[in-house]
Formats: structure tokens, sequence, C-alpha cells
């Protein structure tokens, strides 16, 4: 089943007409084609970080086309402000959105399934005054509606089969993932693969036991055209929730890629980690998801 | 003059809900209304409260204006201004009334309330709230009536947008993010006692059925109090006099039972809605001010039911004292962040519910036996149903007695209210050699209060497997909840909180800590 068999699917279950759960094969994919590119941008402007990384991959056109429906996915998880580090910082978000309006998106939704009070998020992470200073009515932040939620097969699953998935996230005809990078008790480090289970409802707690390869098998269904990763303040400790100024380095610095294994793969370097050391990199690796390999990536740097 | 009292009720009534509408967070961290001004104006809860702490509270003063205009107007509060009275009035319009004989049921009740109430206030016993009309009115709105509306309001837009095509949708949709706007909470809301809250409201209301205004008339303690101090008000009704014919009206028309058979109108009980004057066919019954007063027909208390109310009002609070609760307090009772010490604070809690109104997680739920038999509606944290958000001050803002202290955002983060156990027999880490961590992950401090250690256990398989196994650090837990809550077992979970080593009881202290109150 291709991708656009599985969106009529997902309106088809959310509209009642199908009792059929959506399902996504990705038997298609394969790690063999041509190396990933991946730009990385820093520097001190975190607007032009956004731009630059994009452009080096090709640009904002490459991603979002005339017309798309374009659904901007940050970390908004905490009831924390953007200098903490705890959620996508909103200057990276608000950049984002003006490349896709440039680039001629119909519309942009900004969402994501917070752990602390939503209001509370949406408000201390600064996203919303950034959005509103674009103003423009395409972009529309939104909490989460749960009636939007559709049980999905996941088809290619090794250990998570089916999870109920937001429904906006998956028929998004350019789905931008925009995590922050920070470290995590549990997993180690919260990167773009982590960043899913914010448009995923249920008992989120339940991938706890299983991470790496939930993740992954999350990645076979949720999956962003293109991964803009924020490193401009990184939590180093007592993650994802950090709370402490302490505890983050400044690092300046936005990747951008297509390519969710790499992006996960190259953020995890800049905290001195190896990828093979985040068992959901590896995990999506190994289902042929994308490329840890650094020496496999195209990466194409730029100072700003 | 019915049309002024009609529109009065009318912007007080729709006052009344923008201010419980507002009783929310607003985007930032103070609040710039709420309903607690209701309460600030309620004579009753403030001599119970300030009788229980004994001692002048300033919050409360605005009372005292009440109280000075029922000497000019009367009970004019109650016909003009009480939400509870217009609510009353309109509920009358549809529940009509069979009995015709207009005499009121229990004429001194409220008054033997009223002594009970103050006595038993007096001697550490906080009744006021489970009678006064504001805590009986917000309540069953905050934890019946608003909730209800949410619940059946998202179901039936759920229906529309599940079931129903497109083209209605397009209709439906922009009509329910009108109402999620406007009047919606934010978020479902779940309550214990939820029943409870919604039949003593409701009741109230069937009872315009036996009488109008049968819960003014027979229960009202604060009514009764007003009308101490309107007997000699300064406006006062002239009843029928000797030109009279024999019709009756005014009296069989008196929605409080408040002109006799005789005419005169008592104005203990006349709550100035000036029915009769309208409806005198000689135009008789008038209202002005005057110095000669009617023969005082106001009903008073025996002796008898004074001395027994208020016997009643000193013996109860006394068996509180030989209750278990008094000797071993309920550990799962946790207090909302800035809550006084257990005695103060159900001397000055009026059960309102505005703090379980806008607790933003859902985590304030109104107590049933924890606290105690005088502790029922006072607000209690359940942590599997909702959190103690870090950040959030709400409570303390809204709590119009200061049974909760309004706490600064720093003051918030250090305030302990309880303390987090793990329950190692179900934690998947130690009972499963499962990974998990969900709890260290959502532990809000910015030192972590839960923090794991790396450990080889043998799996489930047979095998050894390398597992984060979490624990406490005492000194940085201050009891949040959100552990508990954010647990992905299933049912119970296997992190819990107690109120042991709260800051509010400092000598409860955690056999990890010294003699010295947690000082964070």
């Amino acid at each position: 089943m291709n991708r656009r068999q599985f969106v009529r699917d997902v309106l088809l279950w959310s509209a009642g007409l199908s009792l059929g759960v959506p399902c996504f094969d990705v038997g298609g994919i394969s790690a063999a084609s041509a190396p990933p590119l991946l730009g990385v941008a820093s520097g001190k402007d975190y607007s032009l970080l956004v731009e630059k990384a994009i452009e080096v991959i090709g640009g904002i056109k490459g991603f979002v086309k005339s017309g798309d429906r374009v659904v901007i996915k940050p970390n908004i998880g905490w009831d924390r402000t953007p200098e903490l580090g705890a959620n996508t910082h909103p200057l990276v978000v608000r950049r984002l959105a003006e490349l896709a309006l440039d680039a001629g998106a119909s519309g942009i939704q900004v969402f994501d399934n917070t752990c602390n009070e939503k209001r509370r998020c949406y408000a201390s992470s600064g996203i919303i005054d950034e959005l509103e200073k674009i103003g423009d009515k395409r972009i529309r932040w939104e909490h989460i509606d749960p009636r939007k939620f559709v049980p999905v097969d996941i088809s290619a699953g090794k250990s998570l089969k089916r999870w109920e998935i937001y429904q906006d996230a998956l028929t998004a005809d350019c789905y931008i993932n925009v995590p922050v990078a920070k470290h995590h008790g549990l997993s180690r480090l919260s990167l773009g693969l982590k960043n899913a289970m914010g448009v995923i409802g249920g008992n989120r707690g339940k991938l706890h036991q299983n991470i790496g390869q939930d993740l992954a098998d999350l990645a076979t269904v949720v999956k962003p055209q293109l991964i803009v990763i924020d490193a401009t303040r990184m939590l180093l400790r007592n993650g994802p929730q950090g709370g402490r100024v302490e505890d983050v380095k400044i690092a300046d610095t936005v990747i951008a890629t297509a390519d969710p294994v790499a992006a996960d793969a190259y953020a995890t370097t800049l905290f001195g980690l190896r990828p093979e050391e985040i068992d959901s990199t590896v995990a999506a690796y190994k289902m042929g998801l994308g490329e840890i390999d650094l020496q496999r990536i195209q990466i194409r740097t730029v100072q700003v | 003059m019915i049309f002024l009292r009609r529109l009065s009720q009318g912007v007080f009534l729709a006052l009344f809900f923008v201010l419980f509408l507002k009783t929310d967070y607003n985007g930032t961290d103070h609040l710039d209304a709420a309903v607690n001004l209701l309460f600030r104006l309620d004579p009753f809860v403030a001599a119970c409260v300030m009788l229980g702490v004994k001692s002048f509270l300033l919050l409360l003063l605005p009372s005292l204006v009440v109280l000075l205009l029922s000497v000019i107007f009367g009970r004019g509060f109650c016909g003009w201004f009480c939400p509870m009275g217009t609510l009353l009035d309109l509920t009358s319009k549809i529940v009509s009334v069979r009995n015709k004989n207009n005499r009121t049921y229990y004429p001194s009740l409220p008054l033997i309330i009223l002594v009970f109430a103050l006595f038993s206030s007096l001697c550490g016993f906080a009744v006021a709230g489970y009678i006064d009309p504001f805590s009986l009115l917000v309540r069953g709105m905050a934890q019946a009536f608003y909730p209800l509306l949410n619940s059946l309001t998202v179901g039936f837009f759920s229906f529309t947008y599940r079931d129903l095509p497109e083209i209605i949708n397009q209709v439906t949709e922009p009509v329910y993010s009108i109402l999620q706007d406007l009047i919606l909470p934010s978020e479902q809301k779940f309550f214990h006692l939820a029943f409870l809250s919604f039949f003593m409201l409701v009741g109230i209301w069937l009872f315009e059925g036996v009488q109008r205004r049968f819960f003014c008339r027979n229960i009202c303690p604060l009514g009764a109090m007003l009308g101490l101090f309107a007997r000699r008000a300064l406006v006062a009704g002239k009843g029928g006099n000797s030109d009279c014919g024999s019709c009756r009206i005014c009296s069989s028309n008196c929605r409080m039972g408040a002109i006799d058979e005789g005419r005169k109108i008592a104005m203990a009980n006349c709550n100035l809605c000036f029915e009769c004057v309208q409806k005198c066919p000689r135009q008789i019954v008038d209202f002005g001010f005057s110095t000669h007063w009617s023969a005082n027909t106001s009903i008073s208390l025996s002796r008898r039911s004074f001395i027994g109310a208020a016997i009643a009002g000193v013996v109860l609070p006394s068996v509180k004292g030989v209750e278990v609760l008094a000797k071993n307090p309920d550990p799962s009772l946790i207090r909302p962040p800035g809550a006084l010490a257990e005695k103060e604070f159900l001397a000055r809690c009026v059960r309102c519910a505005e703090c379980i109104q806008v607790c933003i997680g859902n985590a304030l739920q109104p107590a049933f036996l924890q606290a105690g038999l005088d502790g029922i509606f006072s607000p209690v944290l359940a942590a599997r149903t909702g959190y103690c958000e870090f950040n959030c001050t709400l409570c303390g803002q809204v709590c119009p007695t200061g049974a909760i202290r309004e706490l600064s955002q720093t003051e918030k983060h250090r305030a302990k209210i309880g303390h987090a156990w793990f329950d190692k027999n179900t934690c998947l880490p130690y009972a499963k050699g499962t990974p998990c961590m969900v709890c260290e992950e959502h532990c809000p401090t910015p030192d972590k209060a839960i923090r794991f250690r790396d450990v080889s256990v043998m799996g489930d398989a047979g095998r050894m497997v390398s597992v984060q196994q979490p624990y406490i650090v005492d000194e940085l837990c201050i009891g949040c909840g959100i552990c508990e809550n954010k647990c992905p077992l299933p049912g119970k979970a296997a992190v819990y909180i107690t109120s042991a080593g709260e800051d509010r009881h400092p000598n409860i202290f955690l056999p990890s800590a010294t003699a010295t109150p947690y000082s964070g």
C-alpha cells in the first residue's frame, strides 16, 4: 500500500466510512539509495540558521510545494521558557513557518501533544507569540483535538503493532518534524524520532518499555518530509524537561535533512556521543529507515 | 421597580457567570478576576471563618458592606443581587407550586442553622460551606454542571464529526470552535462527588415546586443573618391598612412569605421584590424610607431553639476529637500548595470549589471523609486523576478566605505538599526488569527528585538485563504527583504520593530528614 492509499484510508476511517484500520507498508524503502544530504548551520541568528541549513540541502521548495498543506511539529512538550532548552526554540519554528509560506503552503498547522498542561506549554514556549507576529491567517497553531486520533496498524513494526496516531500528522502534504535536541534519562537523548511521541495518543508511557524499537516502528508510519533539529540551546542534564539554565549548552546549531536516521545520528555527535549509542537510531537504521553512518551522509556545513 | 429589580438580577447573574468562566487559566500566571469576589461579600462566610480562626481577616472586609447595606435596604441583597436567588426565581417559572398555602414551612430553621454554624465554627467544626448559598452554587457548577456541559457538548460534536457528512461538519465545526473559545473548559474534568454536588443544587431548585424561594425561606443562613440586620431596615414596606378588602393577593403572592394575615410586611424576610406593590389592586402596598416600623412580625428564635442549636454547635466539634483521624490523619490527604496547617485550613475553607474549578490539571478533588465529617468537599489532590502543575499558582490566587495562601512561583517551586514513594512490587524496572522511567522523565524539579541507578537484574527471560531503577531524593521531592499521574501501569500507580513530609506539618517529617522542618 502506498502513501496515497494510506492517506485515503486514514480519512475514510476517521470519517467513519471504513472499519479497516489504516495500515502503511514500508516494503519499498531501501538503505542502498544515494547518500542522504544533511545541512548544518551554526551561528547566532537562529532564523538565518534555519534558512541556511535548508538552503544547503536544496532549499524549502524541495520540500514544500505550492498549495501544500503543511504540518510543523515542534516539541512544545513542557511548560518551560525558551532559554531552558526543553522546547523547540520559537524563532526556529517561526522561520520555518515563514519559509513554508514563501514556498506557497496553502495552510500550516502547528501542534504538539504536550506532557504538561497544554495551554501553559504553548504559552511558555514562546512559539505562539512568534507565530502570531507573522500575522498570516494560513498559520494555525492549535491544541490537540482528541477526536483526531486514529488507530493505525504498523505492519512493519517489530514491537509496536498498532497505535493511535494524530490524523493531521499522517495526512499532511508536507510534514516537518522540528525537535529540540536534548538530554533524556531513559533514551539518553531526545531527537527527531522521539519527537514523534507528540503525534500519538493513548498511554504514551507504554513506549518506554521498549523505547528504541518502538520509536523506530513509529517512524515507519510517521514520516516527515523534512527534519529540522534545533540544537541552538541543548539541554545536557535533567532532561527532557530541565528547568535550569546551567544545564543548557549554547550550541547555536540547526540541522536539516530529509533522512530521519541521519538527522538523529548527526545530532548525537553534538553531545559527544556516537550515533550507535542511541537505541532508536540504531533500530531505525536496521529497519532501513535511513543512514546512521556519518561517513555515508553528505554533510554540508555553513557558518552564518 | 420590578423591571429594575429584574435588570439588576440579570446583570448580577450574568456577572456571576462571567466571573465563573474567568476562574480559569488566562494565558498568564495571574488571574485578573475570579468568582471569589462573591465569597468576600458574604457576611455569613465571614462570620464563620473569623470565629473559626479567632481573628479579623481583611480579605473578608467587603462583607461588612453587605451587612451595612442590609441595615438600609433590608434583604434587598437576596432579591436583587444573590445569583442563587435569581436562579431560584427563574426555576419557579418552570416548576410551578402546587401548594397554595404560602406559609413558610420552617421559618426559624435558617436562624437555627445560623446559630449552629456560628457556634460550631467557633469550636473548630466548620460547616458554613455545606449550606452557604454561594458555596452550594459554585460547587454544583464547578463539580457537576460545568464538566457536564462540556461532556455533553463534546459528545455531540464528536458524533457530528465522526458520523455525519462533511457538509454538516462545515456548519457544526465552527460552532464547536466558538463554544470552545467562549464557554467550554479547555479539558474535560472529572470529579468525585459529582452526583452529590449535582443533587444538592438540583434539590434546591426542585424545592421551588414546594414553595417559592423554599431554600431562602427555610434554610439559607446567610439570608437569616441579613434578616437580623434587616428587621429595622430604613427602607420598610407599608403593608395593608383598614382600606384593604379581603383579597390577600399580596400575602399569597409573596415569594418570601414575608406578609402575614394582617398584611404586615416583615422586613427580616422581605427581599424587596416589589411584586406586592405591583399586584395590589388598590395600590395600597408601598415601600419607602421609614422610621415608623410596622409591628415586628419577624420570626425570632425561641430561647429553647437557640440554646439547642448552640449546644449542638459546641458538642459536635468535641466528637471530632475522638475520631481516629484526630490521632492518625489520612495519609492520602494532600492539600493544595500553600494550604495552611490542617486545623486552620478547615476553619477557613468554605468549600466554594474555586480552587477545584481553577486547578489547571484536574488535580484538586472534593474530599469525602478523608478529612473528617467537617472536611467534606474540601480540596484534596488526587494524583492519579491530575497532578499539581509545577509553575501554576492559581489555587492560592482564587481562595477567598486565605485557606490556601497565595504563593509566588518561586515559593511554589519549593512548596512540599507530599512525598512520592515507590511500590517495588509493581514498579516495572524492579518487579519485571523492564525499562520505564516515565516518572523520572516527567519529574519537574530542575534538579530531578526522581533519579535512577543502572543495575543488572535477572530478566523474565532468565538472562541478566541492565535496567534503570528509580528512587526518590527526599530533599527535592515536592509531592506534585506527576509521577503517580503519568505512571503507565494500568489502575494503581507504582509510585504514589502521601502527605508525609509536607511543609505545613513540620512535625510529620520523613525518616531521612532531621527534626527541623523541611526548608527546600
